[in-house]
């Protein structure tokens, strides 16, 4: 465990506490990450904000779901603000296709990608770092991942929209997560 | 039980993505309550997915979020009734009934509810109701206030066998004595599992839907008050509750 990982689970435990200005300090660490992932595969300013604000208010709400045994913060809370955006989209889609209308849903003018964001060093360092083992990957792999992480696709409608059998879809999921949880490691 | 390893990781890769659906991710759910708590190497499997996971959010740009985000946020906290809580881990225990699968669900998620649901979102959720009273196999469930719950506070449970989700309206659910809130529980032959705590509507109105509940392996739905200050290991039976058959 590095020292920025100590520094989440030092924050966490003061969130834990009900302080305030750590559950501030991680709102500024995680905040632009949480938005740009949840703005990523929603599409949709509205429904990325409140997919960051359910997710870091259900942090404040019960920081207990947070078992620093199983893994670093990071991972756990981007995992649960990108779990909400599937679900999020996922349930648009379904009251898209059933009403026919999306005139309600503003589309996603306010996206900066900025990448000179101010961020916490280890975040950038970590951001190349996973965009260095994307790259890696078979461009075939790369797309499964993409459809099923940013676009909230289930592997049967992967295979469906790529043509190809399902069993390749999965044989491909598998193969770039292997390789990614190698090329991702840490000590 | 001798499991396929190479499948299990199939799944367990789908299962991190969320991108399983229909008998798989039943597949996935028995894999991770019967076979994964019991063996390290899938244990190992799952937390280092999930780790990749969760470091794949970062492969998407960082944007900065609205200004006003932070201020609706605090004004949110500030709603969140905490006085006199103490941690519960009791009320975000996952269907699966498993640590292995509640870390693999992101724990939180199934926190039941949302008070911060806007207009659309609850007209969403009852259109989302109304439809999937007319999905095939589809039968709502009357669960019915028990004892000296209110009468005129009854509930509908919704779901249907290709659904994996569980919908609950009612048009009047009573506030939750202080400190208390209401747990919601599937149960199958006489055991009950914990699906999580209720939010309660500031107007009653209830509009719940759970993702992620295969309701065909349960026969029983029943609603308590518990208190937040213990973690309910069973249905109390103390305070309001409502009771459904789900067969």
């Amino acid at each position: 465990m590095d020292e920025d990982d100590r520094h989440d689970l030092e924050l966490h435990r003061l969130v834990s506490g009900r302080e305030r200005s750590a559950f501030d300090e991680l709102y500024r660490r995680y905040g632009r990450s949480a938005y740009g992932v949840a703005l990523r595969v929603t599409s949709q300013d509205l429904i990325a904000q409140e997919v960051v604000q359910d997710a870091f208010l259900a942090l404040w709400r019960a920081p207990e779901a947070f078992d620093p045994a199983r893994g670093a913060f990071r991972s756990f809370f981007l995992s649960l603000v990108h779990h909400r955006a599937v679900d999020a989209v996922r349930r648009e889609e379904r009251l898209r296709r059933r009403t026919e209308r999306a005139a309600n849903l503003e589309p996603a003018t306010g996206e900066d990608p900025a990448e000179d964001v101010v961020e916490d060093a280890y975040l950038r360092v970590r951001r190349k770092e996973v965009r260095a083992a994307l790259a890696t990957l078979p461009p075939a792999q790369q797309q499964v991942l993409e459809m099923a992480y940013f676009e909230g696709k289930t592997q049967m409608r992967i295979a469906e929209e790529l043509g190809i059998p399902i069993g390749t879809v999965k044989t491909r999921t598998l193969a770039a997560m292997r390789k990614l949880r190698e090329a991702l490691r840490e000590e | 039980m001798t499991e396929d390893h190479e499948r299990i990781d199939e799944l367990l890769a789908g299962y991190v993505l969320l991108s399983l659906s229909g008998e798989e991710a039943t597949e996935a759910d028995r894999i991770l309550v019967d076979h994964v708590p019991t063996c390290a190497t899938c244990r190992a499997t799952l937390s280092q997915f999930q780790a990749v996971s969760g470091d794949l959010a970062l492969a998407a740009p960082p944007v900065h979020p609205p200004e006003t985000l932070l201020p609706r946020l605090h004004h949110a906290m500030d709603e969140v009734p905490l006085a006199g809580r103490t941690p519960r881990r009791g009320a975000l225990i996952a269907v699966a009934a498993s640590a292995v699968a509640l870390v693999a669900m992101g724990g939180l998620s199934l926190v039941l509810g949302n008070r911060l649901s806007n207009a659309e979102t609850r007209t969403g959720t009852a259109l989302e109701i109304l439809s999937a009273m007319r999905a095939p196999g589809a039968s709502p469930v009357n669960v019915s206030p028990q004892d000296q719950t209110p009468p005129e506070s009854g509930m509908v449970e919704v779901s249907a066998p290709d659904f994996r989700r569980l919908y609950i309206a009612a048009e009047f659910c009573p506030e939750p004595a202080p400190g208390h809130a209401y747990q919601l529980w599937l149960g199958s032959n006489g055991e009950w599992t914990p699906v999580g705590e209720m939010f309660w509507p500031d107007d009653g109105v209830l509009l719940l839907e759970v993702e992620g509940v295969d309701v065909s392996r349960y026969d029983e739905i029943w609603i308590t008050e518990e208190a937040v200050a213990q973690p309910p290991t069973e249905p109390s039976t103390d305070g309001r509750s409502w009771f459904g058959s789900l067969t």
